[in-house]
């Protein structure tokens, strides 16, 4: 299919094609080090885990896990507040699902199981094609998950979740829990592609919600785009950039799935996509 | 022709009469209701033992603790004497929630109790500020039959004789050292040709590191332990090493020709008399969430 990109010869020219992926895995590596560091050699610059931390002492507080918190124990404690609001404000700032691709260990996983899927599927290892499910399945997830911890007082989900999970692994060292991560990226590399991050993690919920809103967002400049459809190719989320770069109805990505990974930026080889701060143009 | 128009459209229903829509609302409906019939059943399957796990300082009580926890660990993080640890799958519900095992490394209630501090949900409640407002749960004298105190003997003789490991006689050497009179102090020092005995924790080193390697010079300790005046004192360590003593947590009540400790309701439960027992299965043991009025 023919979209609505105007340049009609690639300029097939990307300098940098791992620019921000290099980035973006020091980030995760280095975020995730700073916790393991804080246990292991007393370092006392990010404390905790991914459900709950400090950063040199203020308080930080994975918004899923805080929800599931206070509905369970329908307590709600002025730390954890602080803690929501810092992570609220912060993600609203650097762009939601930011999370997602920057910080969340499992994403990383995630990424590498995609190479092996598709190393499965390009020698024909499985039969069954990579299978997509709806995204709104994440939201029944997030929103079934927080009514039963409202009725059972249980934060039942947490024995599930492969964020809070794997990054109590990396600080704590591993446990059985791994299993269901185990079996999650088993999945991921043998049925669905990016299965959890796209259809299922109810911790990308709130991350989601922020990232519609906030201000750092993918430009697709319309000039450019040839159409060859290799960002779709590589996005975590390829229902994102439908708007943009297949219809033409949008310049940015505004969609808040969009977890500012950079691979489409770093796929396209014709400059046609790029980080942009929206509404920085109106303010200057 | 409205009639033809719906009559058409009619027709079209019945060619695929699970259009897209009504798909979808199906498959969420029976999504929702299937993910909810298995959380609640989970619930069941995955409950975790109330009674089974002692809980750092200011834990709520176990229901709401488990509901409040948000499984940070960061209380594990800040922990000064690295005792506590985060449950496992097999406890159900209670993964990641911190504990400890006692006869391994009981709670020392520190000064201004940092893992209380450092609770972003309030699970361990803010409300508590010094150990001895704790209540983890109670000690209780498991077998009174193999408490040294009720049989009337010393530690440090008792640990003498079941010496195993090289680490076990530096342990007896520094319980030993500070309980000496002046006379035993002097016969130490002469031995030794050490000249002043004014830090314990010096002449400590110098004995574990030199002399005390030796077979005879270990044998000649043994003795003065043996002779000394404490040997003749019966075991008392379940209070010498209590956090709490002040709050007299143990009352060594005396029966027919002994001693035996009982456990007051000052007690906290941090289990470190647990871990301070000398006899091979500590003949103390604390049980989670237990209060003292429970108890009697």
């Amino acid at each position: 299919m023919k979209g609505p990109g105007l340049r009609a010869v690639s300029i097939d020219e990307n300098k940098y094609p791992y620019k921000w992926r290099v980035l973006r895995w020091s980030t995760v590596v280095g975020i995730n080090f700073f916790f393991f560091a804080s246990y292991y050699f007393d370092i006392q610059i990010l404390e905790g885990t991914l459900s709950a931390s400090r950063f040199l002492g203020l308080h930080l507080a994975d918004p899923y896990a805080s929800f599931q918190v206070m509905l369970a124990s329908k307590i709600v404690k002025t730390n954890l507040i602080i803690g929501l609001l810092t992570i609220g404000f912060l993600y609203l700032l650097i762009g939601g699902r930011s999370f997602c691709a920057w910080v969340c260990p499992y994403g990383l996983l995630s990424e590498i199981a995609g190479f092996f899927h598709k190393f499965v599927r390009k020698h024909g290892l499985i039969k069954l094609g990579n299978q997509t499910y709806g995204r709104e399945t994440k939201y029944y997830f997030f929103f079934v998950s927080l009514f039963l911890s409202l009725i059972t007082g249980y934060t039942g989900f947490e024995i599930f979740n492969p964020v809070g999970g794997l990054s109590r692994a990396i600080v704590f060292g591993p446990s059985v829990a791994l299993f269901f991560i185990a079996s999650m990226l088993g999945l991921e590399i043998l049925i669905s592609k990016r299965g959890w991050c796209r259809y299922l993690c109810p911790v990308a919920v709130p991350y989601i919600i922020l990232g519609k809103f906030s201000p750092v967002k993918i430009k697709w400049k319309p000039e450019n785009c040839t159409n060859c459809k290799e960002c779709q190719k590589v996005c975590v989320v390829p229902f994102v950039l439908i708007d943009a770069v297949n219809k033409g109805i949008v310049e940015y990505v505004d969609s808040g799935e969009c977890t500012r990974c950079g691979l489409c930026v770093d796929a396209c080889n014709d400059a046609a996509l790029g980080f942009e701060i929206k509404y920085l143009d109106k303010l200057i | 022709m409205m009639y033809k128009v719906i009559k058409k459209n009619m027709n079209k229903k019945k060619k695929s009469p699970l259009s897209r829509r009504s798909f979808l609302k199906g498959s969420t409906l029976s999504f929702v209701a299937g993910t909810i019939t298995v959380g609640g059943a989970s619930q069941y399957v995955f409950r975790a033992d109330d009674t089974e796990l002692l809980r750092p300082p200011g834990a709520l009580d176990e229901s709401t603790f488990l509901a409040s926890c948000i499984k940070c660990g960061q209380c594990v993080q800040v922990c000064p004497p690295q005792i506590l640890d985060l449950a496992g799958l097999s406890k159900g519900f209670a993964i990641g929630t911190p504990y400890l095992t006692p006869r391994e490394g009981a709670c020392l209630l520190c000064k201004g109790l940092p893992c209380v501090l450092a609770c972003p949900t309030g699970a361990l409640d803010h409300d508590i500020t010094e150990g001895k407002e704790a209540e983890m749960g109670l000690a209780v004298l498991r077998s009174p039959k193999t408490c040294l105190a009720t049989k009337s003997v010393n530690d440090i003789v008792f640990g003498l004789e079941n010496l195993k490991t090289k680490e076990d006689r530096i342990k007896i050497i520094s319980e030993f050292l500070p309980r000496m009179d002046d006379l035993e102090k002097k016969a130490l020092l002469e031995k030794f040709n050490i000249e002043k005995l004014s830090d314990i924790n010096e002449v400590n080193a110098k004995l574990v590191s030199s002399q005390m390697q030796s077979e005879s010079d270990f044998n000649w300790f043994k003795d003065l332990v043996k002779n000394s005046k404490q040997a003749e004192t019966s075991c008392r360590i379940c209070l010498d090493k209590c956090p709490i003593k002040e709050e007299k947590p143990i009352v060594f009540s005396k029966t027919s020709a002994a001693h035996i400790p009982v456990f007051q309701e000052s007690c906290v439960g941090c289990g470190v008399c647990e871990m301070e027992c000398p006899t091979e299965d500590s003949c103390i043991t604390i049980i989670p969430r237990l209060t003292y009025k429970e108890k009697v």
